[in-house]
């Protein structure tokens, strides 16, 4: 029962003082009351001992002013003396009376005056009465004898002394009663602590309870806070109190709290979910999609649609974009128009619909075994800056609660910046693809325009071209057509004629090789056959002439063999077979070809061979030996004396750069036929390789030969990739060095390509020829070379000149600035950077502020060769830069480009 | 009424121009690519609407279908076609910050590898790949460098062969490489001839040039960068996207792939690359 009462903490306090203050009372009315008897007890035994003193004192006096009287009496016999006697004897025993009816609770002392009336009235008795009468009879005698005898003076001593008693016995009386009251004093003092104890005790009772009940839950309510607040923010506890205070209704207060709270933290949390859901997402249907997976479940919907408002001006449309649960695309209508429905109500009104116990069954929620309607629909707008971006509807088996509309409320702000920030994406990576593609078109477009500006600039440079040769072609057309038409008829004659004798050449060679051939293989066989003289028929003699016809014939084969080779060449129809040829076995070849001829003409046959020379040379191994037997033989046919030496060494790395510059890689073997004969005169040094040329007309019948076997030489050594150089003195010997390169990596190789590469290498390697054309480019060009160094002046003026170039030089800057303000019509300046009164950079930085020569190319020559010394170059204006020592085929070429007339500038 | 009819029927009659013109550029494109096997459908219309026309105001045919009979019973008028398909435009250190780029930032990469192997997808007439040459040799790369230069007309890959430039662009292609960073004298590379520029065969010998069509060939090797650089444009998505894929077939792990300046990465491809330098669109293929 009391448990259940309610006791606030007010009523506790109250109770524990109450309690407190009535123990005081009853204390202080203890007390009071044992103070007021203690005060009544003294009162009584002060006046009570007063009295009783005061009565023995009277009924003292009584009998002493009685005995007086009587003796007073006696001796005068004045009856006046008589007077306090009877007096006394009138009133002492009324005195006796009250005092022993005062000291009543005092026997002892009541039987002292007890003993005290006796002995008064013993004394009147026997003394008084006796006496008074004697004398009022005047009976002297008797009274004297009564005087000897004394009867009364022994009553009145033995009063004296019951009064001396009694006055003793009533102060022990006194005094015992004091300490009684003394005892009692303290005993009091002591209950008085007694109390305070109790009073303690009992206040410390209340006290440890109440402020314990208070205490006690205020720690649990503090406890269970804490633990919230250290659980992070886990809001599911709740503060039980067990009382039924103001604590109690404190924890109330915080569970309801905690609750708003819980609530508040899930419809944060699910805020929070639905907002990092849509992180990431940039497409609006998979943001209603997901926003509906999401917000369903946390419903406890079973149903929902997402509409989208789409359209703009009159023509906006909700439209369906996401489902949840839905089965089919039945589910829900697709589209609405504003004020249609109550999804278009929604929209126009920004309003939430929450429809409760649906009477219909229009929409059934299904699951695979069961179909149930809905018990609410809740249609909610989501709205950004005040306009409604979407409308959710679900529907829900349950009925919505307020916490899920509270959530709701809360999302739809959230999620209406989310559409349309994730619209507005959208719309950007529409545009921004839309710009790509434009972009890319447009780059597209500038490409084909350029192509188009370039093919056009193309034809109208050709067409002018055209037009330019067609108005001189024109001039001359009337009068070269007769002339072509003459012409034409004796070139067709010619051309008749030309066929005819080629073929008249053809046929002859033809007829010749296999006509010649044929009647010499007879006489050489024959003619052998014969010098082995086998049948011992002939004389020593003929069998020598016998080996001269054998000889001669085989020079005569040599000889065709010869004309047909070159005339292969000639003709380009020469195969060459490229093959490893050990370069070790050449002097053994040469030395059994030769030794005999060197034996037979007095001459003395060295070969050498570097000790460093590769063994194998990839070439053409027969050709190598026909060019080193025509060398031979040449040496021996022009040398009466001394000696012929054939040297086989590697060449010299410059030697190959000068004379084969297109050759990189390889070896390149340098075989030399030395001879001490009559030598070439330096004039005729070039003659001798072209074909049937000797040194003169002599020669040829001092010496015989056709003079083929150079030429042919000349061109197997072309052939090979290689040339033959000549060093030579009249009488004193010639030497003829073979430069042979390796072929490695070709193989075998048509004469056809070979020839190619030939042509190829020459082209190349003589830039100068090739660029006698470009003298029209240049011829006339205006040129001004700004530089101090005199040698570098007289060689690059020099080689410009032979180009044709009007050349004028300028010995520094401010000589240059000179020329310039005279006549700025120069074609191109080439400019020095380190010169005396006034440098390049400088020279070139003035030049580019004329406006007349801003476009004229200006080519610094520089000495350095750090690229910031170049960027100087190009900061100062310079159109391009080439570094000393200069290279001049790369200057000309340089010239060249900045000479050409530039497209699309 | 009857005017809003008239305007219907305009509208209606623009509408069925662009679709006959739509099947005419169909079919030429189909013809082409039967009777040749060069595969132009899925090139960006609009730009091939444009190079169609501009062929047939050249040769003055009223319609595409015209165009069509010519190029299907005409062989050498086809060569004309490719022509007039590829667009050659380039330049030697075309974009020279991207060039400069290169040489500052991808090089150093590339000096890691004992063998780099570059291709030029859509080379035109090479300029591009014989800048790259010239900036490799002067980074001491081109040795241990194999360029491949391909594109799908063959008479360009003959042009390209040659190594031959115009004297009359040579101005601008020296101004480009002194933009681009070089490092030596452009004209050490070249000679000249009275209108040609022609560079060095030791420029040349480490370039492949050989035909290959992007919209139908396969990956051909591994390659440490792919140059594509303004080809894409002319192509439409589906096209792009199967370049790309051979791109990323082909790239070898933190290979570099380098668009031109308007391109950029399909989506289904930008997770695969790191944007290696955005500016210069040059993307870094993530090893996975």
């Amino acid at each position: 029962m009391l448990r259940e009462m309610r006791l606030n903490i007010r009523s506790k306090i109250a109770i524990g003082y109450f309690l407190i203050i009535c123990c005081l009372g009853v204390s202080i009315v203890v007390v009071t009351d044992r103070i007021a008897s203690l005060q009544e007890e003294i009162e009584t035994i002060t006046s009570h001992d007063i009295e009783v003193h005061n009565l023995i004192a009277t009924i003292r006096y009584n009998a002493i002013s009685m005995e007086s009287s009587q003796r007073g009496f006696i001796m005068t016999g004045d009856e006046a003396y008589l007077k306090p006697y009877i007096d006394g004897k009138a009133q002492w025993e009324a005195n006796y009376n009250s005092l022993y009816q005062l000291i009543s609770n005092n026997p002892s002392t009541q039987k002292e005056l007890e003993e005290i009336k006796l002995t008064i009235r013993n004394w009147i008795a026997t003394a008084g009465e006796p006496t008074i009468l004697l004398r009022k009879q005047n009976k002297t005698p008797e009274i004297i004898k009564f005087y000897t005898e004394d009867n009364g003076k022994k009553s009145i001593d033995e009063l004296r002394e019951h009064f001396e008693s009694l006055s003793n016995k009533q102060m022990e009386w006194t005094k015992m009663h004091i300490l009684e009251l003394d005892n009692r004093n303290k005993l009091l003092t002591v209950s008085l602590y007694v109390m305070l104890l109790i009073v303690t005790a009992v206040a410390f009772l209340i006290v440890s309870f109440v402020s314990g009940s208070i205490v006690k839950t205020i720690k649990q309510v503090v406890k269970t806070i804490t633990e919230i607040a250290s659980a992070g923010g886990d809001l599911t506890t709740r503060i039980e109190v067990k009382t039924k205070d103001e604590i109690k209704d404190l924890a109330e207060a915080t569970n309801k709290l905690l609750t708003s709270l819980e609530m508040q933290n899930w419809i944060q949390t699910k805020l929070a979910e639905v907002a990092t859901m849509n992180q990431g997402i940039n497409d609006l249907n998979t943001l209603a999609q997901s926003f509906l997976m999401k917000i369903a479940p946390i419903l406890n919907a079973t149903h929902g649609l997402f509409y989208i408002r789409k359209g703009l001006g009159g023509k906006e449309q909700l439209v369906k974009i996401a489902s949840y649960a839905s089965y089919g695309d039945d589910a829900g209508r697709s589209s609405f128009r504003l004020g249609e429905g109550l999804i278009g109500q929604c929209a126009l009104e920004k309003r939430t619909f929450l429809l409760n116990q649906l009477p219909g069954h229009d929409v059934m929620i299904t699951s695979g075994l069961a179909q149930a309607a809905p018990q609410s629909i809740l249609i909610v707008p989501i709205e950004f800056e005040g306009k409604v971006e979407a409308v959710v509807e679900f529907a829900s088996l349950e009925s919505f609660t307020s916490q899920h509309l509270k959530l709701l409320e809360q999302i739809e702000g959230h999620f209406g910046v989310a559409i349309n920030n994730i619209a507005g994406r959208m719309e950007v990576e529409r545009l921004l693809s839309e710009y790509q593609v434009l972009a890319e078109d447009l780059q597209a477009q500038t490409e084909e325009l350029q192509t188009q500006s370039e093919e056009l600039q193309m034809q109208q440079e050709e067409m002018r071209m055209t037009t330019e040769h067609l108005e001189e072609q024109n001039l001359y057309a009337e009068q070269k057509t007769k002339e072509l038409e003459k012409a034409k008829k004796e070139l067709e004659i010619y051309s008749e004629e030309l066929k005819q004798s080629s073929q008249y050449k053809t046929n002859f060679l033809a007829n010749m090789s296999h006509e010649l051939r044929t009647p010499l293989n007879s006489i050489l066989i024959l003619s052998q056959l014969l010098s082995e003289n086998e049948n011992r028929t002939l004389s020593p003699e003929e069998e020598g002439y016998a080996r001269v016809i054998h000889t001669s014939g085989n020079d005569l084969l040599t000889l065709i063999d010869d004309i047909l080779d070159l005339s292969k060449v000639e003709a380009g129809k020469i195969t060459l077979t490229v093959d490893e040829v050990n370069v070790t076995e050449i002097p053994v070849h040469m030395k059994l070809s030769f030794d005999p001829i060197a034996e037979k003409n007095g001459l003395s046959f060295y070969v050498f061979v570097e000790s460093d020379v590769p063994d194998l040379l990839h070439t053409d191994g027969q050709r190598l030996q026909q060019i080193l037997k025509n060398l031979l033989s040449n040496a021996f046919k022009f040398t009466d004396k001394g000696s012929v030496t054939l040297k086989i060494q590697n060449a010299d790395p410059h030697k190959i750069k000068e004379l084969l510059p297109s050759h990189d890689t390889g070896d390149v073997l340098a075989i030399s036929v030395t001879d001490t004969g009559i030598g070439i005169p330096s004039n005729k040094q070039q003659l001798i390789f072209e074909a049937f040329q000797q040194v003169d007309g002599n020669t040829n019948r001092q010496y015989g030969g056709t003079g083929l076997g150079l030429s042919i030489c000349h061109e197997f050594t072309r052939l090979l990739g290689g040339c033959i150089v000549l060093e030579s003195r009249p009488n004193e010997g010639s030497t003829f060095t073979l430069y042979i390169p390796s072929m490695q990596n070709r193989g075998k190789e048509l004469l056809a390509t070979a020839h190619q590469e030939a042509a190829a290498t020459a082209s190349l390697s003589m830039p100068a020829e090739s660029s006698s054309t470009g003298c029209s480019l240049f011829a006339g060009k205006k040129v001004l070379l700004v530089e101090d160094d005199a040698r570098n002046v007289y060689a690059i003026v020099k080689a410009l000149e032979q180009k044709a170039f009007v050349v004028k030089v300028a010995n520094n800057g401010k000589q240059c600035l000179e020329i310039l303000q005279e006549e700025s019509d120069f074609d191109l300046v080439l400019m020095d950077i380190m010169m005396p009164v006034m440098d390049g950079y400088e020279a070139m930085r003035i030049i580019r502020q004329d406006p007349v020569m801003k476009e004229t190319p200006v080519i610094a020559l520089t000495a350095k060769a750090m690229k910031s010394d170049r960027e100087k170059c190009l900061e100062a204006g310079a159109s391009d830069y080439i570094s000393k020592p200069l290279n001049m085929d790369q200057l000309f070429s340089l010239i060249r480009v900045w000479l050409t007339k530039q497209v699309g500038n | 009424m009857s005017s809003h009819w008239g305007e219907d029927d305009t509208e209606l009659e623009a509408h069925s121009q662009d679709e006959l013109e739509r099947i005419e550029m169909n079919l030429l494109l189909e013809g082409i690519y039967c009777a040749y096997g060069f595969d132009f459908r899925n090139y960006l219309r609009s730009s091939l609407r444009r190079r169609i026309y501009y062929r047939m105001n050249l040769d003055k045919l009223p319609t595409i279908t015209t165009l069509l009979n010519k190029v299907l019973h005409e062989p050498d008028y086809m060569d004309k076609i490719v022509n007039d398909f590829s667009i050659k435009v380039t330049e030697m250190f075309r974009d020279p910050s991207f060039f400069q780029t290169f040489r500052l930032e991808v090089v150093p990469f590339l000096k890691n590898y004992p063998e780099i192997r570059i291709w030029h997808a859509g080379c035109a007439t090479g300029e591009e790949v014989y800048s790259m040459a010239i900036l490799l040799k002067e980074e001491g790369l081109l040795d241990k460098t194999k360029l491949y230069a391909t594109d799908m007309n063959e008479q360009i890959i003959n042009t390209a062969k040659k190594g031959k430039f115009p004297l009359k662009r040579m101005q601008s292609f020296t101004k480009n490489y002194l933009q681009a960073g070089g490092a030596k004298e452009f004209s050490s590379y070249y000679t000249t001839d009275d209108e040609h520029a022609l560079f060095h065969p030791s420029i040349k010998g480490n370039i492949t040039f050989a035909q290959h069509n992007l919209a139908t060939d396969r990956s051909f090797n591994e390659f440490h960068v792919i140059l594509c650089r303004n080809v894409l444009i002319y192509f439409d998505s589906v096209l792009q996207s199967r370049v790309h894929d051979l791109f990323f077939d082909s790239l070898a792990p933190k290979g570099f792939l380098a668009l031109g300046n308007m391109e950029s990465l399909i989506s289904a491809h930008k997770a695969q690359y790191e944007d290696f330098n955005p500016t210069e669109r040059i993307f870094r293929k993530i090893n996975r």
